[in-house]
């Protein structure tokens, strides 16, 4: 007993049955006295999940009686809880009911499959007595869902589950049809999706019964959108009961048409006669039967709320059963779906292609009903921009033969259309396709994402009048855009981040999402697209991405909010465009940086995490690397290698006699032994044997190396040895020397395409410029065909391109092996003329 | 733990597919009757396998044939409108596409066998087809020595290739005879391409631009390349058994003596090496020869590590499969859903001979069972939230459910006050009666 009496700390088993039996005591109600304070039983549940009261697990070294205590307290618990929940007042019974939920949930396993019939019967009646109040009825369905999915859990429950859930779909049935206050309806929908999720079959025999009555609700315009969202999602459930293929094309088939046939009605007037009937074909092959109307007959019984305006009805109808379709498209069935996908897109076509504007001389629509109808349509856009995102989403590569019209579809769309919400859909439809389709689609949305993100992102008004020609409305925006601007950089001083933060928000809330949208697009066109045909936008973009980062960024980084989402939402896209190769170095690279090594300052932020990703994803492309494959654990201690790939010595021939391999002239491998991991590291370490001056200054040693073309050129060559000493010259005196080559650095379109032809370079003319130290010349020999005259080395140099390391790296490189081979190698002069080909044959 | 990994060869002889576990060696099933062509062999979506067949030369269809993985008989045969050399699957195994004797490329729909699309890509037979790494390009060589990058969605959309000058992305035409093999690295729009030819170079392109960046001059040549994962070298086969190793991103020593780029070669004497694979980790590389072995080769350490023999006549296919997705495929590990398991195993219908121009609208995208990992048991019990929900209602004692369980309770409340009223009435009526009759009997008794 000493065990139980004293308690060695927090962890101690012996302090869950007595921590249950006081929860028990003290604030569990009990049959006799009055349920006073509804909220302890917040403080009951969540002492039971922190210290698992139920859960009757204690290690196998525990006393005995220490857990038969347990054990005799958690049947005191279950006990309590069960005549709670027969009680005859509402809060016990309520009380009661709820934790009944919790332990079905906690308690442990054994306990749950001795005792879950007898639960799941209690439960039971309170479903089925039309007596008890609503909030039990809440608490019911919370915790009978509850007691499914612990049900699902198990291994041989599944016949037992489908049994009990088809004692439910009665009393379900009941509530769904004849209630008339929808407090109890959301659990009751959950509960049934639950099921439909976990036991679908057991539903089979009410399919219809349980489609009529979600689709009555659906139509009767007296739910709310959250209430809709639920059924809509509970009828998309609903073919898993049938559980094949077929169940799912009869449900997607009579949506559809139930779809068209209120579109019908809704747009008449709006389009034109034929692309009705072309849609009712698609959808209705000529000869086919109609399937059964949506929800039976039971839309006939009409009850229709009155209350409402028509078009806002058939609007609000039409929009769920469009939620419904993409429901279709994202749960996951068990089974294989073939759908043909050109109807769907017709849809879409044809709802955004009405703007609300009559169409001339087809029909004659009242001012008034067009009002109404306009009012509504932006809600009808939205759903259907919601159903082209899930069909790219559900479909992924298989959209491809139709992928051409939905560019042009989205093309069109977003050059007329100005609402905020509206464009941030379209522009997450083009991010999910440029992710999904990848490289073979950027190029045909390079264009539209561009021209309309660079307009949505303008800050300055640059493009004013363009604006202003596209988009009239946008006018006041520009203006606000302006005055937050400006007094951004005035207020910086005082309270910048509270300033800029509401300065920010309130007038252009829904400006600054679609700025976010739109940085989201540009981010991914740039990380698939980013060099693709790249020449005529990537300036453009680069720049502006700085610009709206910085600017974003000036009065501070904000902790939360939409303002904090752009300013993430900014550095992304800037990360994106500086890592996004390009043709030169990250123009802006520095200045990212300093934003983003600000940005992480911000501990403990978003903002924070989100720049320390960036510093890390940088650092590559500042010490470029290429690391060797190796494996450390490998017996193969004679595999030395140095400093680069094969470059070592590498003599295998010793291990297996019939394996050829055998490269490379040696090189002094540096001694360290975690040295020969990292190329990077033996190049420094490198340099500082061998040159200490240049080693001094590595940026320098950057710099110049990136040397403009005419540089490479120059065909005079030096002997080596007195290029050390212009070496030392240069690095000591520098600064007027060198504004030449940085400036022409900088021009260079060329830094990172060098490096297919680097390794050929001391092979082919060798030649250095006077005054330019570490310069090695690379010219570049394609195989045969070569270096005949500098315009073509001209021209190989530039075609050259491709990610094999980045610029810097090779620069540095190219100067340092340069040294390095003039040491170590041969201090004799280089051959003049070296345009011998090695490789000619 | 590395991921279970297959070897699959054919060859084109009548040898079958062999099949070894590459890690243990163990050997598996051998599917029965398959001659393929070069790059005729591709394990569709990891879910079967399918290969081109050679025919003999007067026969005027192909033959396409799939073997599921648990069956060594051919289960399904196709048999396209001329003979298919290259055969080729995307990642997800949706579309196959083949290329033609004449120089067109066909792509099928899998799951439908729909011929979706037949074009002419070529001016003579194509011999290598291939993915890039998001599957939105299919690049393909001929053996007019020319190597083209087609965009999916142009192929598929008229009118966007209608606006275009050409129909191909890129078509380089650099190498002056047959092209034997292409592969293609990471990076999506900046990945490289190998390319290998007849004329005994490789060539290495850039998608970005669209222009030759290197050309290696092989001894010998190349029938086939692997390109290493890190993308530092390349291997590539030759016709005279060695395994040439050239570099990519990898500094080459200019004073070797194997030719410019070239950094080494693994040889054992063997015929020629006809095709090569790389595991997954690229620590491993596996070579198929004329001789008939297939040799698996460190590719640290240059030694061989293990020697499959497939058959007398030459190998001309070797794949490497990922084991894990052949698993979830076959359902094992997911008995909840038994129809994944059945949809899994039967194979789809066979392809079409020619395009059914009539239902171009007829297109039908299959949407396949997808298993939802994030269904996690914890965030699906609902009661605690609820019965939070409800305590806040409670609490604030605003909604009308509330109030009706509140007025329960009162009324209840009531029912007992109103009891102890009574109480109270009947004590207070007795006291009373009680002070009334003491008052008045004292007052008797005062007056008395």
């Amino acid at each position: 007993m000493a065990a139980s009496d004293t308690i060695e700390n927090m962890y101690d088993v012996a302090l869950k049955p007595r921590l249950l039996r006081s929860l028990l005591k003290e604030y569990v109600p009990d049959l006799k006295h009055q349920f006073r304070n509804p909220s302890v039983l917040s403080y009951v549940v969540s002492a039971i999940k922190t210290h698992q009261l139920l859960s009757e697990s204690a290690p196998p070294e525990s006393y005995e009686k220490l857990i038969e205590n347990w054990t005799a307290a958690v049947d005191c618990w279950i006990n309590r809880v069960v005549a709670l929940a027969s009680s005859d007042t509402p809060d016990k019974c309520w009380a009661g009911i709820c934790l009944l939920g919790v332990t079905s949930q906690e308690c442990s396993r054994e306990r749950f499959i001795a005792s879950y019939a007898a639960w799941f019967n209690k439960l039971l009646v309170h479903l089925q007595s039309p007596a008890d109040s609503h909030f039990v009825k809440v608490a019911t369905c919370a915790s009978l869902s509850d007691l499914f999915t612990r049900l699902s859990g198990l291994p041989n429950a599944k016949k037992d589950g489908i049994a009990l859930s088809t004692k439910l779909i009665q009393p379900l049935l009941k509530q769904l049809n004849e209630d008339k206050f929808d407090a109890s309806w959301e659990e009751t929908i959950f509960l049934l999706c639950r099921i439909l999720d976990i036991f679908p079959s057991s539903i089979q025999r009410h399919y219809d019964g349980v489609e009529d009555a979600i689709v009555l609700r659906l139509m009767s315009g007296k739910c709310n959108p959250s209430m809709l969202k639920k059924l809509g999602y509970c009828l998309s459930l609903l073919p898993k009961s049938r559980g094949d293929e077929d169940g799912w094309v009869l449900m997607m088939q009579k949506i559809m048409l139930s779809i068209n046939i209120q579109l019908n009605d809704a747009f008449q007037g709006l389009e034109k006669e034929t692309i009705r009937t072309e849609a009712m074909r698609l959808l209705l092959p000529p000869g086919k039967d109609p399937p059964p109307p949506l929800g039976g007959q039971s839309l006939s019984r009409g009850t229709v709320d009155n209350t409402m305006r028509p078009e806002h009805l058939q609007i609000s109808r039409i929009s769920t059963l469009i939620l419904c379709c993409c429901e279709l498209f994202t749960n996951s069935y068990p089974f294989q779906v073939a759908i043909h996908v050109l109807p769907l897109i017709a849809l879409a076509k044809r709802v955004l292609m009405v703007d609300g504007s009559s169409s001339p001389g087809i029909a004659y629509m009242t001012t008034m009903k067009q009002e109404f109808f306009c009012s509504e349509l932006p809600v009808l856009h939205s759903h259907i921009l919601d159903l082209l995102t899930s069909i790219v989403k559900g479909l992924g590569s298989q959209l491809l033969p139709h992928v051409g019209s939905i560019i042009r579809l989205l093309t069109n769309y977003i050059e007329t259309s100005t609402l905020p919400e509206l464009r941030i859909k379209v522009y997450a439809i083009m991010k999910v396709l440029l992710l999904s389709l990848g490289v073979g689609i950027s190029t045909h949305l390079t264009d539209v994402i561009v021209n309309n993100s660079l307009m949505d992102l303008d800050e300055r008004g640059t493009s004013f009048v363009a604006q202003q020609k596209i988009h009239p409305e946008t006018t006041t925006k520009t203006s606000h855009k302006k005055r937050k601007h400006a007094s951004t950089s005035s207020s910086l001083e005082e309270q910048p981040d509270k300033d800029v933060f509401e300065v920010g928000m309130s007038p252009n809330m829904a400006s600054l999402s679609v700025k976010i949208a739109a940085l989201e697009a540009l981010e991914a066109l740039l990380a698939v697209g980013g060099s693709r045909r790249s020449e005529s936008w990537r300036v453009n973009v680069d720049h502006l991405l700085l610009d709206v980062t910085r600017n974003a960024s000036k009065g501070g980084w904000a902790k939360d909010g939409i303002w904090r989402d752009y300013q993430i939402a900014a550095l992304q896209a800037l990360l994106a465009s500086l890592l996004s190769p390009g043709r030169t170095r990250p123009p802006h690279l520095s200045q990212g940086l300093e934003l983003f090594r600000r940005g992480t300052r911000e501990i403990g932020t978003k903002v924070a995490e989100c720049c320390a990703h960036a510093i890390l994803a940088l650092e590559v492309l500042i010490h470029p690397r290429a690391l060797p494959l190796l494996d450390l654990e490998s017996t193969d201690n004679n595999y030395e290698v140095g400093n680069k790939w094969f470059s070592g010595n590498v003599h295998i021939s010793n291990h297996a006699a019939n394996n050829t391999f055998q490269i490379g002239t040696s090189r002094k491998a540096p001694d360290e032994p975690d040295s020969y991991k990292d190329d990077l590291y033996a190049d420094w370490m490198r340099n500082g044997e061998d040159l200490d001056i240049v080693a001094a200054d590595p940026g320098k040693d950057t710099d110049t190396s990136n040397q403009p073309p005419e540089t490479l050129r120059d065909p005079s060559s030096e002997k080596l040895p007195s290029f050390d000493t212009t070496a030392v010259k240069v690095s000591e005196s520098s600064k007027l020397e060198q504004v030449a080559p940085i400036t022409a650095a900088k021009k260079s379109p060329m830094d990172r395409d060098e490096i297919m032809v680097e390794s050929q370079l001391s092979l082919k003319t060798s030649k250095h410029s006077e005054d330019l130290l570490p310069s090695k010349s690379n010219v570049v020999s394609l195989g045969s065909e070569n270096i005949a005259d500098d315009a073509s080395i001209k021209e190989v140099v530039e075609a050259s391109d491709a990610g094999f390391a980045s610029p810097l790296m090779m620069t540095l490189d190219r100067g340092k092996e340069l040294m390095h081979e003039s040491d170590n190698e041969s201090m004799e002069s280089i051959p003049d003329i070296v345009d011998v080909e090695p490789d000619s044959d | 733990m590395t991921e279970p990994e297959l070897v699959i060869a054919s060859s084109p002889t009548d040898a079958g597919i062999s099949c070894w576990d590459l890690h243990t060696g163990a050997e598996h099933l051998r599917y029965r009757t398959c001659s393929s062509p070069s790059h005729g062999l591709t394990c569709v979506g990891g879910r079967f396998l399918a290969s081109s067949q050679l025919r003999e030369t007067k026969s005027s269809t192909g033959s396409i044939l799939y073997w599921s993985w648990n069956k060594p008989q051919v289960e399904v045969k196709s048999f396209p409108a001329e003979p298919i050399n290259p055969l080729v699957a995307n990642s997800e195994g949706t579309y196959i596409a083949g290329g033609g004797a004449s120089g067109e490329i066909y792509l099928w729909q899998v799951a439908t066998g729909k011929l979706l699309k037949k074009w002419h890509a070529h001016y003579r037979a194509v011999t290598c087809l291939l993915f890039n790494d998001d599957q939105s390009l299919l690049i393909s060589g001929s053996e007019d020595g020319s190597v083209r990058v087609w965009s999916l969605i142009m192929v598929f959309d008229d009118l966007l290739r209608g606006k275009a000058k050409q129909p191909y992305e890129f078509s380089f035409s650099e190498h002056s005879l047959k092209v034997t093999d292409v592969v293609i690295g990471y990076g999506g729009a900046n990945a490289i391409i190998v390319s290998a030819s007849e004329d005994r170079t490789c060539k290495v392109w850039s998608l970005s631009r669209g222009k030759l960046l290197r050309n290696i001059v092989f001894p010998s040549i190349i029938d086939t390349i692997a390109l290493d994962p890190g993308e530092d070298v390349f291997y590539a086969g030759g016709r005279d058994g060695k395994i040439y190793i050239a570099s990519l991103n990898a500094v080459a020593d200019p004073n070797n003596n194997y030719g410019l780029h070239i950094l080494g070669f693994l040889s054992e004497q063997s015929k020629a090496i006809t095709c090569l694979a790389l595991s997954t980790d690229g620590s491993l590389l596996i070579s198929g020869s004329e001789d008939g072995m297939v040799r698996v080769w460190n590719t640290k350490n240059h030694n061989i590590t293990r020697i499959f023999r497939h058959a007398k006549g030459p190998i001309n296919n070797v794949v490497v499969v990922r084991q894990s997705s052949l698993m979830s495929n076959r359902g094992t590990v997911n008995s909840q859903m038994p129809s994944v398991k059945r949809h899994g195993l039967s194979l789809p219908p066979p392809l079409e001979k020619c395009a059914n121009s009539a239902d171009e609208n007829d297109y039908k995208a299959v949407i396949v069972p997808r298993i939802d990992p994030d269904r996690s048991v914890e965030a699906s019990y609902i009661s605690i939230q609820s019965l939070s929900n409800q305590i806040l209602e409670l609490q604030r004692q605003g909604s009308s459910a509330a109030a009706e369980m509140e007025i329960e309770r009162l009324k209840l409340d009531r029912s007992r006050s109103m009891q102890m009223i009574q109480q109270w009435e009947t004590k207070f009526q007795s006291l009373h009666q009680f002070c009334v009759t003491e008052l008045l009997d004292g007052e008797k008794a005062g007056n008395a």
